[in-house]
């Protein structure tokens, strides 16, 4: 139980603490006000607070598949506010849109992940003998999660502009990447999407349920047997993320130049 | 990077995280690993227990023995006929007996089971023991559990300690950083710290020898300023004194020398000046603030002044509060009021107006000269600060001698007070006013 409490909460901690250290130091690298990010955390926090409370009348909905919905609904909205940071991103003007999208997309990860740790561990507070396994799992998760993210963090900012900017960029993409793909599974979860036969099985290779399996979904939204259609999308979600990625370099290298 | 204490923190506090984190997760692995084994070898036991306590070689149905219900036995004959077995055990073969001393993992009663298979050959009878896997974990779990729980409760402990510890480490560089904070423009003294850390010794070193050598610098300019006022101010005189002579002379007309005493005053004058901006340097004012009464400073001034007023037949009134007074430098005070008023009374016509006020007000402290002269072009009040700028340059309408660093050197005297000029049409004379407004009272 200990081991699937690590598994599961870092799954969801890395997740959010990835978009958060990218996004704080792109803002670092752009001299953006990195208030918004206590904002977008207390208001991500709370959010996840009312959805985890709501949970079963949301799970009710559409019938019995509401949260797959709101899930797919989120993760395609944090998709659309990473491909707009990344486009913003591209001139001065747009700093504080990007900086308005920062914050909706911390305070859409934080609602999702934080809302899933929620429900995880109190479902177990009325299990005694499983609660303290769990919480100490679920510790070793979230420090391990939390320390990745302040070292991506430390990372891109140490970096030069320029160097910090592909950086932060590059891990977006694969993040923007995985929240296609897991909308795709939401959605294939609340059979809204006929299942197909997997086109390749990599469990044997890296398991899903491993650490590394769970760091590698968390920063590229790793699948071990995907659909055609999740391989399509995911694809496609990086090309554009990327070629909206490389616009914004040049015209950060051009701007440099002038 | 914002705060070095927060980053060290941060950066150490993640570091110790995930190395002791990942310790634990190997060490986990390797206890329930143990722990697993620790458990086969129980359920191994225990068929040897039972192979040697008992010996039934027919079938018995009422020897069923209640054991724990996270636990059941079964006594298989070698032809397949169940001799015993726990309450709790299936009525049918848990396991196929194909190997002997083997373990197996089942499905029974909606939950996993572990199976160890043991053939007593002396009796022909199989023994099979089982343990249900799900306790087996919770079980593991907990005792690996309670040895890990201190390891993360450790880390908000260290988080506490490392912030003090990190506060403790910089702190010769907090007060190094508190010592130049704390230091007056004019403290040009070297900066000493107690116990000088190795990192901080090159720091500090340098930092006196900038001070050492800015000290320098500013001994230099004091004697340079000195020297200056002494060796430009007795050559002028001479120069003086020998025109006056020269006027004396019978077969000298005073049209042919005017140009050459016009010539005289201006460079007097500005000697005067550019000596005066080098002795109201910011750094050197400071020390000398003091409470100076404004109103009875602009009184001295006027007095001073008089015959200048009266050569162009000029009216000159002084109004405000008498007690209005300001805490700034006095010599450097009577420069400002002298310049103003020496610009309003040089650049207004004959018989013009000129008005000094003196007033306080909850915020400030406020000196205003207004004249009703031609005043100042609007678009030119910003230049006219500047130092060698003059209104329509060496041709000024007026023919006044100047060198254009009167409101220059005013403009200097407010900033080193902290104060503020503004220039403006005066509203009741007509001509320039110039009012400046000193911080509270």
């Amino acid at each position: 139980m200990l081991i699937n409490a690590v598994i599961i909460i870092l799954r969801e901690v890395l997740e959010a603490s990835l978009i958060l250290g990218v996004l704080l130091a792109l803002s670092q690298h752009n001299q953006i006000s990195k208030s918004w990010s206590l904002k977008a955390l207390l208001l991500g926090g709370l959010a996840a607070v009312m959805y985890a409370a709501n949970l079963a009348m949301i799970s009710a909905l559409h019938e019995g598949v509401g949260q797959e919905i709101v899930n797919a609904v989120l993760y395609v909205f944090i998709f659309t506010l990473i491909l707009a940071i990344v486009y913003c991103l591209r001139d001065k003007q747009y700093l504080k849109l990007a900086a308005a999208a920062m914050f909706g997309c911390v305070v859409l990860a934080v609602l999702r992940e934080g809302s899933e740790i929620i429900v995880y561990i109190h479902g177990f507070s009325t299990i005694p003998d499983l609660f303290t396994p769990v919480l100490v799992g679920s510790s070793i998760g979230a420090g391990i999660g939390l320390s990745i993210g302040v070292f991506v963090y430390y990372l891109i900012v140490s970096l030069p502009f320029i160097y910090g900017v592909i950086s932060g960029f590059f891990v977006l993409v694969f993040i923007a990447g995985g929240m296609v793909s897991q909308a795709i599974q939401m959605l294939l979860q609340a059979d809204l999407i006929s299942s197909e036969l997997p086109i390749w099985d990599t469990s044997q290779l890296v398991s899903e349920q491993s650490i590394v399996g769970q760091i590698l979904f968390a920063m590229m939204g790793y699948e071990a047997t995907p659909i055609l259609l999740q391989v399509v999308l995911y694809t496609a979600s990086i090309l554009l993320t990327g070629f909206f990625a490389i616009g914004s370099i040049k015209r950060t290298q051009q701007g440099n130049l002038l | 990077m914002k705060s070095i204490r927060i980053y060290l923190l941060l950066a150490l506090l993640a570091t110790i995280t995930l190395v002791s984190f990942l310790s634990v997760l190997q060490g986990y692995r390797s206890s329930t690993q143990k722990v697993d084994e620790l458990f086969d070898q129980r359920l191994k036991n225990l068929a040897n227990i039972i192979v040697h306590a008992n010996h039934d070689t027919k079938p018995r149905q009422e020897r069923m023995i209640n054991t724990k219900p996270s636990v059941f036995f079964q006594i298989w004959s070698d032809n397949n006929v169940l001799l015993a077995r726990s309450g709790n055990a299936p009525s049918t073969l848990a396991v196929d007996l194909q190997d002997t001393e083997q373990f197996h993992d089942i499905n029974f009663n909606q939950y996993r089971w572990r199976t160890f298979v043991l053939k007593d050959n002396s009796l022909n009878r199989w023994v099979i023991t089982a343990e249900r896997i799900d306790l087996r974990y919770s079980l593991a779990d907990t005792i690996v559990s309670a040895a890990i729980k201190p390891t993360v409760l450790a880390i908000p402990i260290a988080a506490i300690i490392i912030w003090f510890a990190i506060g403790f480490g910089l702190r010769p560089l907090k007060q190094l950083a508190r010592q130049l904070n704390n230091k007056r423009a004019d403290d040009l003294t070297p900066v000493v710290l107690k116990d000088t850390p190795e990192e901080l010794s090159q720091l500090v070193t340098t930092t006196n020898d900038l001070l050492s050598r800015l000290n320098d610098a500013f001994i230099r300019e004091q004697q340079f300023a000195a020297d200056a006022a002494h060796e430009l101010r007795t050559p002028i005189s001479a120069l003086k004194v020998q025109m006056h002579n020269l006027k004396q002379q019978a077969n000298v007309q005073d049209a042919e020398l005017t140009p050459l005493v016009d010539g005289i005053e201006r460079m007097g004058h500005v000697v005067e000046q550019i000596l005066s901006l080098y002795r109201n340097s910011p750094d050197q004012a400071s020390k000398t603030f003091q409470a100076v009464n404004l109103y009875t400073l602009a009184q001295k001034i006027l007095a001073e002044q008089y015959t200048q007023f009266e050569g162009k037949n000029q009216c000159v009134s002084l109004i405000g509060d008498k007690s209005c007074g300001v805490e700034g430098d006095e010599f450097a005070l009577k420069t400002l009021l002298l310049n103003l008023i020496n610009n309003a009374a040089k650049y207004s016509p004959d018989k013009s107006e000129i008005q000094v006020t003196v007033e306080q007000n909850k915020r400030h402290v406020c000196l205003m000269v207004e004249d009703s002269g031609p005043g100042v072009p609007k678009e030119d009040y910003e230049r006219v600060l500047e130092r060698f700028y003059r209104v329509d340059g060496d041709q000024h309408g007026s023919g006044e001698i100047g060198c254009g660093l009167g409101l220059a050197i005013v403009k200097h005297i407010v900033t080193v007070h902290d104060a503020k000029i503004i220039l403006s049409q005066s509203e009741l004379l007509g001509g320039l006013c110039v009012r400046v407004e000193f911080k509270g009272a």
